[in-house]
């Protein structure tokens, strides 16, 4: 009976192994659903033992790109010397009107008591890789738990904001970028004040969702974080509206919005570590001591 | 042993090519799944064993270097896996059309079933990422298909040169 059934599991062993494995990947997907613990041990070591490989690559990359953008592509150098210095005439003008803008912003800063919300500590990081799907927008940066980069943190650059930390090793971390179609964030259009929620849509591109039809919304018009969810500090530049539409039905317009960074082209960004108010696990927990 | 772990390590290797090379191209919305038409080869070419765990790895890292919250690319590459292996010996493969058009029709099966999937798992439905299938995602399936065979036959010369193994992948039976 006992010989019959070994080679009865001979003949079925490669259905059994491909059953098995198939249900794995199943049960492994699950887990990642439910967010259950254990699994992120893996992940961490993988993503720790594959980045510098990516670190290496992107070096490589960059260093054959900076060589073809310094020595080969000079074609239009004269022409771009010539933009280049009408822009810092113009920039001139600007950063002097800035000064006075930001002399006044100073003083009203110190009479509201927001000092401490406008300027949080933050992490600058290498964006060392970008999404392999074609159709997810993330990047992988080399910051992580051991710098104080934790779940959930606002990443932003100059220009404006670009994601929030999804998965965290200890020296390496992945950032959902606002284009994703699973990030939202809180928003405000600066012009009217009127307040919606940004998602991604993908390809460079993010639209405008709860936007009431009765908001007065213009193409052109500049979107900015407001500071609601946590994790941004208020008046974070997201992007400025490229399509509005009311022709729909429902209490809704529809717009979309093209980011102010150019995701597609992220090499440093900054991750924000003090937010502003606290998270939302942190509130939890608040509650939970308190009780 | 050996074939197993060089297999990996190239798995790695491309997808690091997938997530460095690939995006700083200057046509940023052609991106070609270099890791499925491994996984593809792999499935003409590998014992279905040792294939599928190699299989399940690198979908297991595509999830881990992507900003999808599932194991999405963990399931489904090992299915594509075996899909292909029952595929092997019924079909001709050794056309450059036909492994374009193979490879072409496998990126628009997982395309589809990751889709399925995300709607299945996610509680709110995901309106914004059905015309991206349409823009994004048939685009970049073409092109994957468009190089597969130029990368299957490399993988074929890599594999004779490693291991002398004249009738090992796709072209062992038509």
């Amino acid at each position: 009976m006992r010989i019959r059934g070994f080679f009865l599991f001979r003949r079925y062993s490669i259905p059994t192994v491909i059953v098995l494995l198939l249900l794995f990947a199943l049960v492994f997907m699950s887990l990642r659903v439910r967010q259950r613990k254990g699994i992120d041990f893996f992940d961490a070591l993988l993503i720790e033992l594959c980045s510098p490989i990516q670190k290496a690559s992107t070096l490589v990359i960059k260093t054959v790109q900076g060589f073809f953008n310094q020595y080969v592509f000079l074609v239009h150098l004269q022409k771009e010397n010539t933009m280049l210095k009408q822009r810092i005439a113009e920039l001139q003008r600007e950063s002097h009107q800035g000064k006075e803008m930001a002399l006044a912003h100073e003083r009203l800063q110190k009479l509201l008591q927001f000092r401490d919300k406008i300027s949080p500590s933050v992490i600058a990081a290498e964006v060392i890789g970008q999404d392999p799907s074609s159709w997810l927008m993330s990047v992988t940066i080399n910051k992580g738990e051991k710098d104080g980069v934790r779940k959930g943190m606002a990443v932003i650059s100059a220009e404006g904001a670009i994601g929030q930390i999804l998965k965290t090793s200890p020296y390496h971390s992945v950032v959902l970028l606002i284009t994703d179609y699973n990030s939202a964030i809180d928003s405000i259009v600066q012009r009217t004040r009127a307040k919606a929620i940004v998602e991604g849509k993908g390809e460079n591109r993010c639209q405008l969702k709860y936007l009431l039809r009765a908001e007065d919304v213009v193409v052109g018009d500049l979107v900015v974080t407001s500071g609601l969810s946590g994790n941004f500090t208020k008046g974070l530049m997201i992007g400025r509206i490229s399509k509005v539409d009311k022709r729909g039905h429902g209490i809704f317009q529809y717009a979309e919005l093209v980011p102010s960074v150019d995701l597609t082209k992220l090499e440093e960004v900054l991750v924000i570590t003090e937010s502003p108010m606290p998270l939302q696990e942190e509130k939890g927990k608040k509650v939970k001591k308190a009780k | 042993m050996k074939r197993f772990i060089l297999s990996l390590l190239l798995g790695i290797l491309f997808i690091t090519l997938q997530t460095t090379l690939l995006p700083s191209l200057p046509i940023q919305r052609i991106r070609p799944d270099i890791l499925l038409i491994f996984t593809l080869y792999l499935g003409l070419s590998y014992p279905p064993i040792s294939g599928g765990l190699l299989a399940f790895f690198l979908g297991y890292l595509m999830d881990l270097f992507s900003g999808n919250p599932f194991g999405l690319y963990t399931f489904s590459r090992p299915l594509l896996f075996y899909i292909s292996q029952f595929f092997k010996n019924r079909f001709y493969l050794e056309s450059f059309p036909s492994q374009s058009f193979f490879v072409f029709i496998f990126a628009l099966v997982e395309g589809l079933l990751i889709l399925i999937l995300l709607r299945a798992l996610n509680p709110i439905p995901l309106r914004n990422l059905y015309p991206s299938f349409l823009e994004t995602f048939l685009l970049n399936s073409f092109v994957t298909g468009l190089i597969s065979p130029v990368l299957f036959s490399l993988f074929n010369r890599g594999s004779f040169l490693l291991f002398n193994q004249h009738k090992m992948g796709i072209k062992e039976k038509g």
